[in-house]
């Protein structure tokens, strides 16, 4: 049997996105970093070769592609730019919820607009309260005149001012045991009263936008809900769990693949004492480490992508994937540093970049902690003798 | 109007890993394990050019390579980018060829399609050299095969009314400008446009399109003494990497200190500075 | 009948283009080794050409063979080829040598398929074996790789040959022997519809034609910047040479294609090349390494064009340049 074996068409989608990200990506990434610039015009382009909605049906203008056909379009973009994969992977996030659990006619309405590039999508869930305090959130949905009134505030929001439409989170009331019911509201960014609020400075995933969103008084039709009231917290979870914490998952593959290739041409290139130092065993230990975890980063992402194309739970492969990714970039990317000696902290050098994005993965989408605790509760449930 | 088009593409190793080839000294053959194989650059010009004819007019763009089994892959990429359909000439029989050899193949490839499609090729295009030998022989070799007009290097194709073109070829220093119709063969070059990227789609599209594999027994018409490596009048001989070492002093100190040694190697060796 | 070796003479704006000076002079040297009484000739096609043709004979050519109609004006082709293949096949000469120009290029490979012969494209050099028969040294993966080409069983045994790789003899006085082709065969060819040659567009030449350069000032992407080229044509100006590029800096929109030199574009000889910011990849190399001295500026101490350099400076082109151009002016004052 072969173990993650990629098709035909996986094996020409990755080589596609990869000709596009060399040409497109790859020269800029280093000046988005320094200027902390969302290149959001390229969403277009993106979106004319399929990445913006690869895994979307293509029945709705998608590549139908699936998830592990996402994963790859992340890892590439991330090879050179994780900052632009988290802004793809975002849009990817607001996408699902619709594809998911939205009416038919918000289907037809966003998804091909969401597939093409002329609409950029975000999801704004994390509240100053905190992100991992899910049903804690205070965001609040009042029914009125047969609409929804929203007020709060929203922070930590990738592509917070450049999505073009929000999937929401907020509460719409409370059940017998006075816990918070959320429900999800899609909002367009012209709906009046809904801002952009303070913009982030990040260490990392620079290029990307994360900010404030602040909501007053929004007035929203009756329709504006994704799936149905009260679903809001499975279909926030959902999204975070199995879409949201994928797409770091493979950012981070794509983090721990630079690392292995500047490694690599830097180890050949450099001449000490008269030869490359990839001659040198302790320069090769390093290099083995470095793919090492870029292997095994690579089959846990895969894998856990593979699943929920196949339907299935996959919550807690994510999340391991997720954990495993996210730490060993950070790793890999210090190691590839210190590969590199004074050349390594020199920013015409990609690797302090790596460095930097793989530090900034970790909190996105739940921290490594909560990663472990969510794999814990798993695996103490489910290994019990 | 409509055009039928095939385009000629090729695989070739990467042309970013040539300082990987080497020479095995043993067996005097070319090893480049471990470069990848791509669609030769240029061609993917002439299958843009193609496309856009396809698109402002209607039509079919086929493409067909004479080559190994495996590139079939690159057939795929074709037929991802756009190309309806994709034909692969591949045979023991074809194997050694040079390009009058390879022309001829291709000749009857395309004489065989056209047989079977009932219409007869507009335009054939071809990117105008492959990245790896290029030779750049094979479109002017298959117009005369084809006996079909064939221009070479061309850098700008534009409608003049649907069935005249406007036709601009690089010249040293300038350009030459043609009116043609079809049918004709055109080598064209990196300056004709830019092409498209393969998208998610057009690979999920290409799955369904056919793409076939003819042998030697699918061309009866060809003749074996045209064919293959009996067919190429030209042979390879030795085969040496150029040594073009030279001593390499430094020229060291401050900038002022280089520039003024250089001004002395310049007047060493002829080269009138300052009168 | 003695045996002959042929030169196409290529033609531009209605005259004789220098590649064919070049070929000629390199096609007596292979006829002296051939021995036998081995004579160089040369087919011309064009329009008005017969005061050219003398020129032909000074540089070697025995006896030209001169297709001459005013609708041959311009290069076509649908009659240049079939011209040329019926001479050939008709005369019969063992080596037959195109220039590796844009029209010779094209050209040469539609006569060698007229004629079911081999050719070797873009030549770097024109040797004889022990049999006495062509062998021609081409380049390959962008110059990494030179392979010999030989044609062993058919006549003519065909090649191009770029400008700027053989070194033109001195003229010798020499009356011309013309031979005029009959065109009557080819009358229902010059108003065959399908293809017509329109026109020639020149661009205005940009400074002193490489090939005839004494310096030449390459620029590669470590140039940097526009400012820096144009610091670059300055200083070969001042220097009474010309500035060469690599693709990258043409890709970078710095200068035009028309200078490029390598294997796709021209290859030089001057007495001094001097690289700025070149990385030295092969096939920028192939085209410089005939080079009289070679000295190279780059920032990367492993740069590969070090390794093929007489003299190499390790340097930023950002300062060398500069006082390159100030030590040259001051030495002007």
């Amino acid at each position: 049997m072969h173990f993650f074996e990629f098709t035909e068409e996986q094996t020409m989608l990755r080589k596609a996105v990869r000709e596009f990200v060399e040409a497109e990506i790859a020269p800029k990434a280093a000046e988005w970093d320094e200027k902390d610039e969302c290149p959001v015009g390229l969403f277009k382009a993106m979106g004319g070769i399929g990445i913006n909605g690869v895994f979307v049906p293509e029945q709705y203008g998608g590549g139908g592609m699936g998830f592990v056909g996402r994963s790859i379009c992340l890892e590439e973009i991330s090879r050179h730019s994780a900052g632009l994969g988290i802004a793809m992977m975002t849009h990817h996030l607001g996408i699902y919820p619709i594809l998911q659990y939205g009416s038919e006619e918000q289907k037809k309405k966003y998804l091909p607009d969401f597939c093409s590039g002329a609409k950029i999508a975000g999801l704004a869930v994390t509240e100053p309260g905190g992100g991992s305090d899910f049903s804690g959130q205070k965001t609040l949905a009042e029914k009125k005149d047969g609409g929804w009134v929203l007020n709060g505030r929203k922070c930590f929001i990738t592509n917070s001012h450049i999505a073009d439409v929000t999937i929401l989170t907020a509460k719409t009331g409370e059940d017998e045991k006075g816990r918070n019911k959320l429900s999800t509201f899609l909002i367009e960014k012209e709906a009046k009263g809904f801002e952009p609020g303070r913009k982030e400075h990040k260490l990392g995933l620079r290029g990307s936008v994360t900010g404030d969103l602040v909501l007053s008084d929004v007035k929203l039709a009756e329709d504006a809900l994704v799936g149905k009231e009260g679903a809001g917290a499975k279909i926030g979870m959902e999204g975070i769990g199995e879409v949201g914490r994928a797409g770091m998952s493979a950012i981070c593959v794509g983090i721990l693949r630079g690392c292995v290739e500047e490694a690599v041409k830097f180890a050949n290139e450099r001449i000490v004492y008269g030869k490359p130092i990839a001659k040198l065993q302790a320069i090769q230990l390093e290099v083995a480490k470095i793919r090492t975890a870029y292997e095994a980063a690579r089959l846990l992402t895969y894998y856990a992508a593979s699943l929920k194309d196949n339907g299935k739970p996959c919550s807690n492969e994510v999340a391991t994937a997720k954990y495993y990714s996210t730490e060993a970039a950070v790793e890999a990317s210090k190691r590839t540093m210190d590969l590199m000696g004074g050349y390594g902290v020199i920013n015409e050098y990609p690797v302090g970049r790596f460095l930097r994005d793989a530090l900034a993965s970790i909190p996105s989408g739940g921290t490594s902690h909560i990663m472990q605790v969510i794999m814990a509760a798993n695996t103490l449930s489910s290994f019990q003798a | 109007m409509t055009y039928n088009i095939a385009v000629c593409v090729k695989p070739v190793p990467d042309p970013k890993h040539y300082d990987k080839v080497t020479i095995d000294p043993v067996r005097k053959t070319i090893t480049r394990t471990g470069i990848p194989t791509l669609l030769n650059p240029v061609d993917k010009n002439a299958l843009e050019a193609a496309l856009q004819l396809r698109e402002q007019y209607t039509g079919t763009v086929t493409a067909i390579s004479m080559a190994p089994p495996d590139a079939g892959e690159i057939l795929r990429e074709a037929l991802a980018i756009g190309a309806d359909e994709a034909y692969l000439l591949s045979d023991r029989a074809f194997g050694g060829a040079d390009t009058l050899a390879t022309s001829y193949t291709l000749f009857h490839g395309l004489k065989k399609l056209e047989a079977a499609k009932g219409y007869s090729f507009d335009f054939v295009l071809c990117g105008c050299e492959s990245a790896d030998g290029a030779t750049a022989q094979v479109s002017s070799q298959l117009g005369e095969w084809l006996g079909y007009p064939h221009l070479w290097n061309v850098f700008s194709l534009q409608e003049v009314d649907p069935k005249t073109f406007s036709i601009k070829t690089k010249l040293e220093n300038g350009y030459m400008e043609w009116r043609a119709q079809a049918p004709l063969v055109l080598g064209v070059s990196r300056e004709l446009n830019k092409p498209r990227f393969t998208s998610v789609m057009g690979i999920m599209k290409a799955k369904n399109k056919p793409l076939q594999v003819w042998g030697r027994e699918d061309l009866p018409e060809a003749k074996d003494e045209f064919l293959g490596l009996k067919g190429s009048p030209t042979q390879p001989g030795e085969i040496f990497t150029p040594d073009m070492k030279r001593s390499g002093k430094v020229l060291a100190g401050t900038p002022e200190e280089i520039a003024g040694r250089i001004v002395t190697i310049l007047r060493a060796n002829g080269v009138v500075v300052g009168g | 009948m003695s045996k002959k070796i042929w030169v196409h003479a290529e033609v531009a704006d209605g005259k004789i283009a220098n590649v064919t000076y070049e070929l000629l002079s390199k096609a007596y040297d292979l006829a002296g080794e051939m021995g036998d009484g081995t004579e160089v000739e040369a087919t011309l096609v064009g329009s008005g050409l017969e005061e050219e043709a003398g020129h032909l004979a000074r540089f070697g050519a025995k006896k030209i063979y001169l297709a001459d109609d005013s609708k041959l004006k311009l290069y076509s082709p649908v009659i240049y080829a079939p011209i040329l293949a019926d001479l050939a096949a008709a005369n019969s000469p063992e080596i037959y040598i195109f220039g590796a120009t844009a029209t010779g290029s094209a050209l040469g490979p539609a006569v060698a398929a007229r004629l079911k012969t081999g050719m070797a494209a873009h030549c770097v050099n024109l040797l004889l074996d022990e049999r006495k028969q062509l062998k021609a040294l081409v380049p390959s993966f962008g110059g990494k790789v030179i392979g010999e080409i030989l044609c062993p069983s058919k006549l003519p045994q065909m090649a191009s040959v770029k400008p700027g790789i053989f070194v033109k003899k001195d003229p010798v006085p020499m009356p011309k022997r013309v031979e005029k082709v009959d065109l009557g065969v080819y009358e229902k060819l010059f108003d065959a519809k399908g293809l017509e040659a329109v026109g020639v567009v020149r661009r205005p030449p940009e400074g002193l034609p490489l090939n005839e350069a004494q310096v030449v000032l390459c620029g590669g992407y470590g140039i940097g910047s526009q400012e820096n080229w144009n610091t670059l044509e300055k200083l070969a100006h001042l220097l009474g040479g010309a500035t060469a590029s690599t693709r990258p800096a043409v890709d970078e929109g710095w200068t035009g294609e028309h200078n490029m030199v390598g294997t796709s574009g021209q290859s030089i000889r001057p007495k001094v090349y001097i690289g700025f910011g070149i990385s030295g990849a092969t096939h920028h190399i192939c085209g410089m390494n005939e080079s009289g001295v070679v000295i190279s500026v780059n920032r990367d101490e492993e740069s590969p064009i070090f390794q093929v350099s007489d003299f190499l400076v390790q340097g930023d082109v950002n300062v060398i340049l500069p006082a390159l151009l100030e030590a040259v002016k001051s030495e002007m004052e």
